[in-house]
């Protein structure tokens, strides 16, 4: 007893001293190094509700339509971001940002809530066409970032694995009621997404 | 092992600065050969990508690559060392940025030839972009073997997992393609930053 309590003292002891001794850089002003990079890409999408849920969406609907939509549109979705991105980089001005990206919420929200299965060419082209929306949100802040590149890495990651959250939630589809939770995940973002594209629209406040 | 988990995983969270130049560290021309390409994302996206590219390829491609790739870095740093760089190079190297991420994405089966032609090519070329005028006798060899090693060590550990994942698991083809698709996305992105505004002026 005497001995275990001796070891668990000596455990805390290594711990305690092991993070004393792993202190971290402090930066008087901040966006320094990669900051304003790779760490503020990657939580671009993810302090952004809008951006969230629909590309948790993405995930989500490609679990539903199974192979080989599970692959394709979560692929299809980076690289056609990556051309929005384009845009937003050269500075093009592409109208209704806010509203596309509202509406690709409520659109690949009510995809899952429904159940639809169009066919997989106009699943893609559906998830292209919004993708270009969120690129180009994200593209047009990549210039000013601290890393462009990193920055550009961060947001496209954090994209990734958003779109690997909604397939691994979508696993649930293989049981009946998981289906139906499935069905009112999708549900409750396409509310949101009728909320952020009642917003873009102005209607409240 | 179940007690040292949680110290493991705080140790984890801790992550550090780091940085693709050692002025302040002065661990040696080496480590700053080999840390240099691995620290900077313009050159290890790249490296990712063709190592993903070798997993997907048949076996003896992806051997024969664990090879000719850190010989023809060598070669391209010691040309990047001796000689000033070109611009050239750095677009022509964006250009293996987005192309090799898009191979990737497609999951082409190369002809073994062409497989190692693209390696060796690209190898010459990220060499020289690695390539650095600091270095001097012993410095200078000891940088390009940094480099060198890094190449290995990077294509070794990144096309053996690709081709042990997309050969062991279902899903494991579909990460991989995952993984270079959002390679590709990065290339698209920096080489637009850094294209588009030379051709808006």
């Amino acid at each position: 007893m005497k001995y275990l309590a001796l070891k668990q003292h000596t455990t805390k002891w290594t711990l305690t001293l092991t993070l004393l001794t792993m202190a971290g850089t402090a930066s008087a002003h901040t966006e320094t190094g990669v900051a304003g990079g790779l760490i503020s890409g990657f939580l671009h999408p993810l302090f952004g509700l809008d951006h969230l849920i629909a590309m948790v969406a993405v995930g989500l609907w490609g679990a539903q339509l199974e192979r080989p939509a599970i692959w394709l549109l979560p692929i299809t979705f980076p690289a056609v971001m990556a051309v929005g991105g384009l845009l937003g980089v050269a500075g093009v001005a592409l109208p209704g940002i806010e509203i596309g990206i509202a509406l690709s919420a409520l659109a690949l929200g009510t995809m899952v809530a429904t159940n639809a299965r169009p066919p997989l060419w106009i699943a893609a082209v559906l998830v292209g066409f919004f993708a270009v929306f969120h690129g180009h949100a994200h593209g047009a802040e990549l210039p000013t970032a601290a890393n462009p590149l990193a920055y550009g890495v961060g947001f496209i990651t954090c994209t990734g694995l958003l779109h690997l959250s909604g397939i691994l939630l979508g696993t649930l589809t293989r049981w009946p009621a998981g289906r139906q939770a499935i069905r009112g995940l999708g549900g409750l973002i396409a509310a949101l997404g009728a909320y952020f594209s009642a917003a873009a629209f102005g209607l409240i406040a | 092992m179940q007690r040292k988990l949680p110290l493991i995983l705080v140790l984890a969270l801790i992550p550090q600065c780091s940085w693709a130049h050692l002025v302040s560290t002065r661990f040696g021309e080496f480590y700053a050969g080999m840390l240099h390409p691995v620290l900077a994302l313009n050159h290890l996206l790249p490296w990712l990508a063709l190592a993903l590219l070798a997993g997907l390829q048949p076996v003896e491609s992806a051997r024969r690559n664990l090879l000719l790739f850190p010989l023809a870095v060598a070669t391209g740093t010691v040309l990047g060392c001796l000689f000033p760089e070109s611009s050239l190079i750095s677009q022509v190297n964006l250009l293996a940025f987005f192309s090799l991420g898009l191979l990737v994405t497609l999951a082409l089966r190369l002809h073994q030839s062409l497989f190692t032609a693209v390696a060796l090519v690209f190898g010459v070329i990220e060499g020289y972009g690695n390539g650095t005028l600091d270095v001097f006798g012993t410095g200078f060899l000891l940088y390009v073997a940094g480099v060198t090693v890094a190449a290995y060590i990077v294509m070794t550990i990144t096309s053996a997992a690709a081709n042990w994942i997309s050969g062991h698991q279902q899903w494991g083809s579909i990460a991989v393609r995952a993984l270079g698709s959002w390679i590709m996305a990065a290339g698209i992105l920096y080489s637009g930053f850094l294209i588009l505004p030379a051709l808006q002026s």
